[in-house]
């Protein structure tokens, strides 16, 4: 019983974290269907803001996901302006393309400045805190993060449904000609929506640092199995994400555990496979 | 064609001709020996990688320049034969087996290299040097350990390091003395590996030795590298809470293993590690004492050498630290290492004639004052019969030698202080 309730707890919290990830791809997807390919990519980003704050300034990672999340949403922001908003339009590849040369730009550029050395912040306000319950042991690090995940997705959420600004999104993801015909801005909107993206990743990132090792190839299977939710969950659903993140958070502790631990990931990409071939549109598409 | 157009025409193919003349004349002048190296310069283990690399450059370093202060073979003149330098042409196989193969077919075939040094993952080693024996070409691994690379009866293949075979039985040894001398009980044994080539050859030694003294295998926990977590890997261990751990993690899974044992609370009395990220000391320094109580199996560290092998200590401060800007590490230095004596087998043949080049590979004794035994020596298949290595165990970012006995400079800390108690 110790174990179900151990294998339970690990795979929602890493499910929360995972919903963090790809809740700024979901929207970025679902109102703009351009694919961020460099979303692992501002994931690590967002560590090494975060890694160098406490490192240099001995910010903790508990504040500085602030400036995570701040950078990133500049960095996403700067992204559409430069390099998206210039393909899109131009062939259906070519902000596929784009971004996944800005992958390899930010990959390699903190490869070559950062060294591929792993870097852990040492000293944090949470680390090697941990909290019994009925048994089994939470990590509290990946409780905060996974904690925030559930409020930032809240936030974005309520944002989306109740305000003017998420009625904008929605209605430019529905159809752009007809939502400029209303007066909405929509080259603003797909600003604000990478922002947004690239502020969500920023914040994962930072609190992620708490208790994860920063490198620069440390995206890499975050952004697959992001991509995985997003598909899972439908293109631009926040509750969508949020659902396919805890399954596959789910599907990947228990198999881990109770199959072998070498299948997990065999695991995902099955369940993914199959419910991409029962529902295309994922659980919660728009 | 008009006259202006065939006079013009005339001209370019003159100026090519030429070109082609001088080139000519400037390469034969050029006195320069190729070596390739390949490594996982990027992907999840650059670091090693990277330090593999930076071991060849400063061996490379110790035999083109006159190094009268190291009392190393051919380090007092400057360059090989009749003032040959070393040139490196680096290639990086981002730790996957089908970009090894490409990689070696291509410094051979477009770089010319006159051999290869590499590969660290074992998984790439295995194709590239099938390459290099498809094409009768030498290849020079130093610190990959699966113990099948060297039962492949190549010819054109020399390993360095230990393999996971002679590792595994050291480990079993040692557990035999702790469990004789130390009554520590050791009964149960779980094995921790990346799914690769080196991971489950690592696994499948652990396991056959482990056997042989009696050990129950109570977990056997392969994971994918590379990993977003390891909590169900962990808490298979932790569910079958075995006393001893044969860990096989590089890099970044292994401090992500050793964080999650101390995210779920639990360690096996023992943990003891293949050619691991245990092994790199910038991850021991991110680690800090979370790494402490670990053991490992290792043919260098700087305590070690301060004792054994001083000309690495000169080496590491001369060459090796202005460019990794750290201390070798088991791995990276049997890299280096495999270029001096590739060195020293050239200098033998009297030339650069591969097939001779290899016979002496093969047959003859080489002084390696870089190598723990002093001494290298191939058997057929390549490995190296003189290799050693000791078992060390991290102290407060310190490697101290703990078996076998006739190395040992610090008391074995039996079993490793749980987390709470640190």
């Amino acid at each position: 019983m110790d174990n179900f309730l151990q294998v339970l707890l690990d795979g929602v919290l890493n499910g929360l974290v995972y919903a963090l990830v790809a809740a700024g791809l979901s929207l970025i997807w679902g109102v703009m269907d351009v694919i961020n390919f460099a979303h692992g990519e501002f994931l690590m980003v967002g560590m090494y803001v975060s890694y160098w704050l406490g490192f240099i300034l001995k910010i903790d990672p508990l504040f500085s996901w602030v400036a995570a999340g701040l950078f990133l949403f500049i960095l996403g922001a700067v992204t559409y302006k430069i390099i998206i908003r210039n393909s899109l339009g131009k062939s259906g590849m070519a902000p596929l393309l784009a971004t996944f040369g800005l992958s390899m730009v930010l990959k390699n550029f903190c490869m070559n400045r950062f060294t591929p050395n792993f870097r852990l912040l040492s000293g944090t306000i949470l680390e090697g805190k941990t909290l019994s319950f009925g048994g089994a042991i939470i990590s509290v690090p990946q409780l905060v993060t996974a904690l925030f995940a559930l409020v930032v997705l809240s936030l974005l959420y309520w944002m989306l449904k109740k305000t003017r600004l998420g009625w904008a999104i929605q209605a430019t993801a529905m159809d752009k000609e007809a939502a400029e015909l209303m007066g909405i801005k929509t080259e603003n909107i797909f600003l604000l929506v990478f922002g947004i993206g690239g502020a969500c990743v920023g914040i994962t990132g930072g609190l992620m640092t708490s208790y994860l090792a920063v490198y620069p190839e440390v995206g890499g299977l975050f952004s697959l199995i992001a991509f995985v939710v997003v598909a899972l969950g439908g293109f631009g659903s926040i509750p969508g994400a949020l659902l396919a993140a805890l399954l596959i958070g789910l599907v990947e502790s228990f198999s881990g555990f109770y199959i072998a631990a070498v299948v997990k990931y065999v695991a995902v990409f099955a369940v993914y496979l199959a419910v991409i071939l029962l529902r295309p549109r994922g659980l919660f598409g728009w | 064609m008009s006259m202006v157009s065939r006079k013009r025409t005339l001209f370019v193919a003159l100026c090519v001709l030429c070109t082609v003349l001088f080139a000519g004349s400037a390469f034969a002048e050029e006195k320069i020996i190729k070596i390739g190296t390949l490594f996982p310069l990027t992907g999840p283990s650059a670091v090693s990688g990277q330090n593999c690399l930076n071991s060849v450059l400063a061996a490379a370093e110790v035999i083109n320049n006159a190094n009268p202060d190291l009392n190393i073979p051919l380090a007092e003149k400057a360059g090989l034969l009749d003032g040959y330098k070393v040139v490196i042409v680096k290639a990086d196989h981002q730790g996957k087996p089908d970009v090894a193969k490409s990689e070696a077919e291509r410094l051979y075939n477009q770089e010319g290299v006159f051999a290869i040094i590499g590969s660290y993952n074992s998984s790439a080693t295995k194709p590239a040097s099938a390459v290099a024996e498809r094409a009768k070409k030498l290849f020079l691994c130093g610190a990959s350990s699966s113990a099948a690379l060297t039962e492949r009866d190549f010819k054109y293949f020399f390993r360095h390091a230990p393999t996971d075979a002679i590792e595994s039985k050291e480990f079993t040894d040692y557990i035999e003395y702790l469990n004789k001398e130390k009554n520590a009980g050791i009964k149960t044994i779980g094995l921790f590996y990346e799914n690769t080539e080196f991971g489950k050859h690592a696994a499948d030694e652990g396991k056959k030795a482990a056997k042989e003294i009696g050990l129950e295998v109570v977990a056997d926990v392969p994971f994918n590298n590379a990993a977003t977590n390891l909590s169900s890997e962990v808490q298979t261990l932790k569910a079958a809470n075995p006393d001893v751990v044969f860990g096989a993690a590089l890099g970044a899974d292994y401090s992500l293993w050793v964080r999650t044992m101390k995210q779920v609370n639990w360690l096996p009395k023992m943990a003891v590690n293949y050619c691991t990220g245990y092994q790199n000391p910038a991850v021991q320094k991110e680690l800090a004492g979370d790494g402490d109580y670990f053991m490992g199996g290792m043919s260098f560290s700087p305590e070690l050498a301060q004792k054994f092998m001083p000309e690495a200590i000169k080496v590491q401060e001369k060459y090796y630290r202005p460019l990794a800007n750290q201390e070798f590490d088991s791995d990276s230095l049997q890299e280096g290492v495999m270029l001096l004596i590739l060195a020293q087998a050239i200098e033998k043949a009297g030339g650069l004639d591969t097939e001779r080049v290899r016979e002496i590979l093969a047959t003859e004794t080489f002084v390696s004052p870089l190598s723990l035994s002093g001494e290298v020596a191939f058997e057929p298949g390549g490995q190296n019969v003189k290799a050693l290595s000791v078992i060390t165990q991290m102290k407060d970012l310190k490697y101290n030698t703990i078996y076998p006995t006739k190395y040992q400079d610090s008391e074995p800390m039996y079993p490793m202080a749980p987390w709470d108690k640190r």
